[in-house]
């Protein structure tokens, strides 16, 4: 059967998929037994949600560890998902789900992790294919500060931020993934920025750019 | 507008949410506020900083590794909590099947000792001080070896209408009730 996953992901990858169906679609089809469906949304998902939990527990290996869990969620739980909500509802909100509890863990564990230092120490550094350039290890260095005032704030900022600005979801549907009502996620947007401003004080992006 | 409207008004400003008019008052404020304008401007170049946050990707053994995962979890057999058969008395182990008929006895017998007592009295009761006993309305029932006192004359015996037959040589009402008949 594993032979048979991985069979299917790569006959995925090999053909050119013109029409695509729309993730309901997909999942409608995996609930009713095409695995290739499957495999077509954890292919269309997977970076987009390692970005997504990278920002809340700032380890690679971790947020991986966590995007599997969550894919396998939605494998093993499939049935769960209604037609009420967009699947990527469904999927954000298992993965921030899991990201909390990461991260209630790592907080009852008290370890430190590297990446969480200022740029002054030895961080972990972002791998890149591209040749280093001062705008690119400027942006690195903004990244990383950014990333270290956005630790800062409190879970329920932490997360309306991280979906907002770095996954760029509508108000709309980070409402039903925090499941608040639209004007707080207005409101709560406004103050994680202004928040995010505080703890950026020290440095001025607009001198740096 | 105040500070507070202003702060209150940014993201709505820089999501392109607010009315002509309600932008016009946030521009005029923010032009005559160099720092509330040198604050948006901080916003705006953040939200844009992190649009330029890199890409991580996931490693070349995502995939495998995702799969070797559901693969172990539809193998893995099912949890079966095998439990040692007990004797149970009516769904309950012997210790709670014990507790729970100490606790119904219990119930029960409180219950009887706070019961009302009018309802628990006996009938043989006297209800009034005197010999009286509640007149029988069965005439025809009167058999010697009743405790009722009641004597009931031959004429009130045929008379089946009257049903207030009293002795009124035993009645001690302690001057309580006096019937129409004995006032004077």
């Amino acid at each position: 059967m594993n032979q048979q996953l991985q069979n299917l992901s790569m006959v995925h990858s090999a053909v050119d998929n013109d029409f695509k169906f729309s993730d309901e679609e997909l999942i409608l089809r995996f609930q009713q037994g095409d695995e290739q469906s499957y495999i077509e949304l954890v292919n269309r998902y997977r970076d987009r949600l390692i970005n997504f939990i990278y920002r809340f527990v700032n380890d690679v290996e971790s947020a991986e560890d966590i995007v599997q869990d969550a894919l396998l969620k939605v494998y093993t739980h499939k049935h769960y998902y209604k037609n009420i909500a967009k699947f990527s509802t469904w999927l954000y909100t298992i993965a921030g789900n899991l990201a909390k509890t990461e991260l209630r863990k790592k907080k009852t564990r008290k370890v430190t992790n590297l990446s969480q230092m200022g740029p002054e120490d030895k961080d972990y550094e972002l791998t890149s294919n591209e040749p280093a350039t001062d705008k690119a290890a400027l942006n690195e260095y903004l990244e990383k500060r950014i990333q270290i005032a956005i630790n800062k704030l409190p879970l329920h900022f932490k997360t309306i931020i991280i979906l907002r600005e770095i996954q760029e979801l509508s108000y709309e549907e980070i409402s039903k993934i925090v499941d608040v009502p639209l004007g707080t996620v207005k409101s709560r947007i406004n103050r994680a920025r202004l928040q995010l401003q505080k703890e950026l004080k020290d440095i001025k992006i607009g001198d740096s750019i | 507008m105040n500070r507070y409207q202003f702060e209150d008004s940014i993201s709505a400003y820089l999501d392109n949410e607010l009315s002509i008019a309600d932008r016009k008052i946030f521009e005029e404020y923010m032009n005559v506020n160099i720092d509330a304008k040198s604050l948006v401007n901080e916003i705006q170049l953040t939200i844009e900083s992190t649009k330029n946050f890199k890409n991580i990707k996931t490693s070349k053994e995502f995939m495998p590794n995702l799969f070797k995962r559901i693969e172990f979890e539809k193998n893995r057999p099912s949890k079966k909590i095998i439990d040692k058969p007990s004797s149970t008395l009516f769904g309950f182990t012997p210790f709670y099947a014990i507790l729970m008929s100490a606790l119904v006895i219990s119930f029960i017998y409180i219950g009887i000792n706070f019961w009302p007592e009018t309802i628990l009295m006996d009938n043989s009761k006297q209800l009034f001080t005197g010999d009286i006993k509640a007149p029988t309305l069965d005439l025809d029932d009167l058999n010697t070896k009743t405790q009722s006192t009641v004597l009931v004359s031959k004429e009130a015996k045929n008379d089946s209408s009257d049903t207030t037959i009293i002795n009124k040589k035993n009645l001690r009402l302690n001057n309580k009730v006096k019937f129409v008949k004995d006032q004077k």
